[in-house]
């Protein structure tokens, strides 16, 4: 990311400029290009920052400007009043298409949206109030007093404040809690849950932000175009879109907007046959795709190495111990001492495997306890189960006494829950800081509101977060990689940041899945201090491990599985001389030897 | 009664056509993870080929197909070489990219054989076969047969073939088919020519019923995509049924509310979706945390 | 590091401010050695025949008045661009044309996106010559639109007159499209038929971009028509044809301009339309001298055979250009189009007088197809 400073004041302060320079036609084209870009903002938002194939966003756009036609020019409306109403159409269609995005993703929801697309464009060219194949024409101009706004210059200026507005808000949603929450889900929507975000919600809310963009682009082009036909929104339009966002760089506002204007621009400046055109373009989005994913806006970064511009060094320090966490104050009446969790007769069955057959354990709180097996005896798929991300086939498990076993991952992380995943899901493009803060953030959704309701207390919201987290990396020895991103650490790195994520979670009971995997001696003491302090803190431990040196010299008791069942449970001298265990895991070697 | 079974006809023949689309997609997804958006303009390309041998060389209608067919094959193997690097992208990236390369061939069809399109006649006498009220034209049987034959030997080349076998291997686990002897890359190069002759015959046998554009891809092209999704992406059986379900959905609506099929269609494809994600054949997986 | 950031985009954005600026210095119309005018038209999408066949009829005229000495010695220059069917591109277009400054606009020969463009070329004096048809094109009021075609009432009055009086149909069945070309096809000819007193059987609408007419036909067959009026462009209009008698719909087909066009044949196929009426201005090559020169020199020119289209923007062309002829030294929109308005032109569809609707020619004829082509009735 270009760091802000000076370089993108006078852009904006150019574009305040430009019409000076302009003659009418490309005023004209110069205005297009501002609206394309407030669409191009928003399908960034849903796709760049949610995730979410969206191919459905010129449809949004265009239900925003037939609605506006048809109120300012069947029912006679002001613009000024049909405006909020076009709007709210255009979002509740984005709602509408974003339905199926809670249950299929990626090429599947790829398809729907693109499905709705051409239905809608369906309804466009049929409809008799649409004007059907023909449009609808003669849209009154928006009325502002004293204000020719039939003059293309003039609209100019109202196009670049409408975008200016959307693209600020846009980048205040992306550089706060709720873009931080969307990214992550893109990034990993289990880990996503195991922090607490409601992931259908948020989806959901990404399609909203992309409707409400679309929105506001379509009112303007109604009243500046002053004509509507089905064609302008047709799938030509939405590979159009698409192209502009994914030249652009989908994950950064700015880029999006570029890409916009880059695109309209070429399109209406240059002459040519349109079949040049589209092979160009279509060649640049195979280009791009395949070159540099991230777009324009991410090769700014790689053109920066290559001119030698150094970027921050990262340190590799020796791993030290990480400064004792401070005796948390028990916030959800952490009592000493009673069950923290409870798994009873737990079963897990897929098509015929019995991936786990009647599970039982108990571990205290402020216990350290461990869970050992060869491989495929289960014991991620009980994590799973205890966690919320499977449904047993029977049997209850209990946080605290109450019984949760229906409920899924986000509930249980609010209810104290943290885990560490056995393959690293990490929210590999966000930075090291952001990942904590995402844990740190206990907001449910309907808090957002707030964005609209009292922005400023978003922004205060924020920093104290951000307070937070440093401290909390600080005391994990992890702040001075803060500003990385997390796919760019060290594996060891990357371990920690994952336990510090879920330390950050303010968890009562913390589930580690291997969580010493090809770490290091070193790293291996950083982990087993960090595990003492954090249960020293009042958060009970269960940890699956293969390494023994660590279960044994860490764990207060041993549950073991072997084909999905218990088939050991104590301290860790009984379940080690123990015949079955012996014989199904340990092997005979390690029988007598002493804790390491 | 007529009227029913008039419309089932126009909609089994235009489903034969859209569950070789879904076939043909459904085979490069199965046999290499792709999703190939531009899977459609190799129907249109294969269209466009076929009228060329058909029209302006005038060679005879099977002869143009069979020649379509092996070019188009060839192509195929063309664009996999092309498309490789983004079988190992994330999956959007990957549809996003085929969709480039879609516009691309639809742009280059332009070029080379304008932007208007041909009717194409009929390679058989059309006649219109009457039976009890209920006109089926010879064409639309021929559709239907080639179809079949077309299902048939892909069926036979999978189950029964060691090539065939060998494909599915190396879909299921790279390594393990590499290690037992298969050379994944040319299996994938085979898949994607078997995947774009499908796509030929697709667009050939679909010219004489319709209209051959360089916009066709788009029409048929989403249709049979979303078919292949309907049945369970990457499922054989699962493709011909999605295909024959979208040509009656589409040819009951149309007949019923005339113009606004294409809303009706998709929106049924889309609650279809959300009530059954996987589809009709689909396996439910697991994520594996 | 930093200054070198900032260098590269004030740099680019300077550049590109600076690049658009270029267009800003303009001259005006009449002190330019060259008369501008700007062809708009389709050169893709389904329809792009029809811009073809605009640019090619309007080339001929131009070059040959070039060639002849140009309008007082000054050449004329013709600019063409695309407008790929769709009417905000269209509108686009003729905002350019405006910026561009030119004296006179030849296009778009789509009715839908000829009435998108009219409002900005009338706003601004810019005299629009047509090829679309759509009545809706001379009631808007405005001064500057010109048609070199009888409008679609009166082809398809002509049309309805001819079914009901002369061959005494009864039993007429109608589908026609419904962007504007198609429900101006489909108003006036119910219209007429309506006056005549007699009721469609059927009457139904499709999509210009529709391509199975199955059902629509199925229905329109259980209600037996001996006559089928089709009001679409002529790649619709083959396609519904063809799949008409696929159907075993036996009806005959009329139709409109699009009849008389080489892509309703080759689209449809010669077999299937045998026997079609048409109406329209400009029947074939023979009917004249003056048509047969036209068709030599346009084959001379083009290797290809031309028909109505090319021949009515050969017209009006040769109208534009004889009406600055006459004002040679004014070619600002108000004299222009008086100049217009005051000539009478012979041409190949017949006697071109301008009304303050913009109709120059007010009658069509009727043809009928046999064995691929087009015999006066």
């Amino acid at each position: 990311m270009i760091r802000i400073g000076i370089v993108r004041p006078l852009a904006v302060a150019a574009l305040f400029a430009a019409p000076i320079f302009m003659d009418r036609y490309t005023a004209h084209v110069a205005v297009l290009a501002l609206i394309f870009a407030i669409v191009a903002v928003g399908l960034s938002l849903v796709m760049g920052f949610a995730g979410q194939v969206n191919l459905a966003q010129a449809a949004f756009f265009g239900a925003a400007a037939y609605s506006a036609s048809i109120l300012t020019t069947q029912q006679h409306w002001s613009p000024w009043a049909a405006a909020p109403v076009a709007i709210l159409v255009a979002t509740a269609m984005a709602v509408v298409c974003g339905l199926p995005a809670l249950r299929v993703q990626s090429h599947y929801l790829g398809i729907v949206s693109l499905g709705l697309a051409v239905a809608f464009s369906s309804l466009l060219t049929n409809a008799r109030f649409t004007g059907g194949a023909s449009g609808l024409f003669g849209i009154p101009p928006i009325e502002l007093p004293g204000v020719d706004m039939t003059d293309d210059y003039n609209f100019y200026y109202l196009a670049l404040t409408a975008l200016l507005a959307v693209g600020a808000f846009a980048l205040f949603v992306a550089n706060t809690t709720l873009g931080r929450r969307l990214e992550a889900m893109r990034d990993d929507t289990v880990a996503a849950a195991a922090c607490g975000i409601e992931i259908p919600y948020y989806r959901l809310t990404a399609f909203v932000l992309a409707g409400l963009c679309a929105g506001v682009a379509g009112v303007l082009y109604a009243h500046f175009v002053r004509y509507v036909s089905p064609d302008t929104f047709s799938l030509n339009a939405m590979f159009l879109l698409l192209a502009m966002v994914i030249i652009g760089g989908q994950d950064s506002i700015w880029a999006s907007a570029v890409g916009a204007i880059l695109l309209i621009a070429a399109r209406n400046l240059l002459s040519g046959i349109q079949a040049y055109q589209q092979l160009v373009y279509g060649a640049l989005i195979v280009a791009t795709v395949v070159f540099a994913p991230r777009g324009l806006g991410g090769t700014t970064d790689l053109v920066a190495r290559r001119l030698g511009i150094r970027l921050p060094r990262l340190p590799l320090p020796i791993p030290r111990p990480a400064a004792p966490l401070p005796q948390a104050v028990p916030a959800r009446g952490r009592a000493a001492g009673g069950t923290a969790l409870e798994v009873v007769a737990v079963g897990k069955r897929f098509r015929g495997l019995n991936a786990l057959s009647d599970v039982t354990l108990e571990v205290a709180v402020g216990e350290i306890h461990g869970i050992i097996g060869p491989n495929g005896s289960g014991k991620t798929t009980l994590f799973n189960v205890v966690s919320g991300i499977y449904r047993p086939s029977g049997g209850k498990v209990r946080l605290r006494g109450r019984d949760v076993t229906r409920r899924r991952s986000h509930q249980l992380a609010r209810l104290g829950m943290g885990r560490t995943f056995q393959n690293l899901r990490l929210f590999r493009r966000l930075t090291v800081l952001e990942n904590v803060m995402v844990a740190l953030d206990r907001d449910p959704v309907w808090e957002h509101l707030r964005y609209v309701v009292a922005p400023w207390s978003v922004w205060s919201l924020e920093r104290r977060r951000r307070a937070r987290g440093l401290d909390l990396l600080r005391r994990m020895g992890l702040d001075e990689v803060a500003d990385v991103a997390a796919v760019n650490l060290p594996y060891g790195r990357q371990r920690q940041l994952e336990i510090a994520r879920a330390v950050g979670g303010d968890a009562d009971l913390l589930l580690l899945d291997e969580p010493a995997a090809g770490l290091n001696a070193a790293e291996m003491e950083v982990l087993k201090s960090t595990i003492r302090q954090v249960r020293d803190a009042g958060v009970t431990v269960v940890l699956i491990e293969h390494n023994m040196g660590l279960v044994m010299s860490l764990c207060e008791r041993i549950t073991v599985l072997a084909h999905g069942r218990v088939i050991a449970s104590g301290s860790p001298v009984d379940v080690s001389t123990d015949q079955a265990v012996v014989e199904a895991y340990l092997g005979a070697a390690f029988e007598g030897s002493k804790a390491v | 009664m007529i009227w029913f079974l008039q419309t089932a006809v126009g909609g089994l023949s235009i489903g034969a056509v859209y569950a070789l689309v879904a076939l043909g997609f459904s085979i490069v997804y199965r046999t290499m993870g792709l999703v190939n958006f531009a899977h459609a303009d190799v129907v249109m390309i294969g269209a466009y080929v076929t009228v060329t041998f058909f029209l302006t060389a005038r060679l005879p209608f099977g002869v143009a197909l069979v020649l379509a067919v092996v070019l188009t094959g060839a192509l195929g193997v063309g664009i996999e070489r092309v498309l490789r690097p983004l079988e190992s992208r994330d999956l959007n990236l990957m549809l996003i990219g085929t969709i480039g390369f879609g516009i691309v061939l639809e742009s280059v069809a332009i070029l080379v054989w304008g932007s208007t399109g041909t009717a194409v006649p009929a390679p058989i006498p059309n006649v219109p076969l009457h039976a009890g009220g209920v006109v089926v034209t010879t064409y639309q049987l021929l559709i239907v047969a080639v179809s079949a034959v077309v299902m048939g030997m892909l069926y036979l080349f999978l189950d029964r073939t060691k090539v065939g076998t060998a494909m599915q291997a190396a879909a299921m686990d790279r390594v393990a088919a590499t290690a037992m002897g298969v050379n994944v890359g040319a299996s994938n190069a085979l898949a994607f020519g078997i995947g774009s002759a499908i796509a030929a015959v697709a667009g050939a046998m679909v010219g004489p019923l319709l209209y051959v554009s360089p916009g066709m891809g788009a029409s048929i092209g989403i249709k049979g995509f979303a078919a292949a999704i309907l049945g369970g992406f990457g499922n054989i059986p699962g493709a011909i049924a999605g295909g024959l379900i979208f040509g009656l959905i589409e040819s009951f609506s149309s007949g019923q509310l005339s113009a606004y099929s294409d809303l009706v269609t998709f929106v049924v494809f889309a609650a279809a979706m959300v009530l059954r994600p996987t589809g009709i054949f689909g396996e439910r997986t697991a994520d594996r945390a | 590091m930093r200054g070198i950031r900032w260098f590269g985009v004030i740099a680019t954005a300077a550049a590109a401010t600076l690049a658009c600026g270029g267009q800003a210095v303009q001259q005006g119309a009449s002190s330019s050695p060259e008369i501008k005018i700007d062809v708009i038209g389709p050169q893709s999408g389904q329809n792009a025949d029809l811009g073809d066949w605009d640019w090619k009829g309007v080339s001929l005229a131009v070059n040959r008045a070039n060639a002849g000495g140009g309008i007082g010695g000054r050449k004329i220059v013709l600019t063409r661009y695309d407008d790929t069917g769709d009417p905000t591109t269209g509108a686009n277009l003729a905002e350019r044309a405006v910026s561009d400054k030119v004296t006179a606009v030849f296009g778009p020969p789509q009715s839908t996106v000829a009435l998108a463009a009219l409002p900005i070329l009338t706003g601004a004096s810019i005299p629009q010559m047509v090829s679309a048809t759509s009545g809706a094109l001379t009631t808007k009021g405005s001064k500057y639109i010109f048609l070199d075609t009888p409008t679609s009432p009166i082809i398809d009055t002509t049309l309805a007159d001819h079914l009901v009086k002369t061959l005494q149909a009864s039993s007429i069945a109608m589908i026609s499209n419904n962007d504007a070309y198609g429900v101006g096809e489909h108003d006036s000819f119910l219209k007429e038929l309506t006056q005549l007193g007699v009721r469609p059987v059927s009457d139904k609408v499709v999509t210009p971009d529709q391509k199975d007419f199955t059902s629509v036909l199925t229905d329109i067959r259980s209600s037996g028509p001996k006559y089928l009026f089709i009001g679409t462009e002529e790649v619709e209009a083959g396609l519904i044809a063809k799949q008409s008698r696929a159907l075993g719909l036996s009806a005959t087909f009329a139709i409109g301009s699009p009849g008389v066009t080489p892509t309703y044949l080759s689209t449809a196929g010669q077999d299937v339309v045998e026997g079609t009426i048409v109406s329209s201005a400009y029947l074939s090559n023979d009917a004249n001298s003056g048509t047969r020169a036209f068709a030599s020199a346009y084959r001379k020119a083009y290797g290809q055979t031309p028909e109505l289209h090319g021949a009515k923007a050969y017209d009006g062309m040769n109208v534009l250009i004889q009406a600055m002829r006459k004002t040679p030294g004014d070619l600002s929109g108000p004299k222009l189009t008086s100049a217009i308005r005051s000539i009478t032109y012979d041409g190949l569809l017949g006697t071109f007088q301008y009304d303050a609707t913009g109709q120059g020619i007010k009658n069509s004829k009727i043809g009928s197809i046999k064995s691929g082509a087009i015999v006066p009735v």
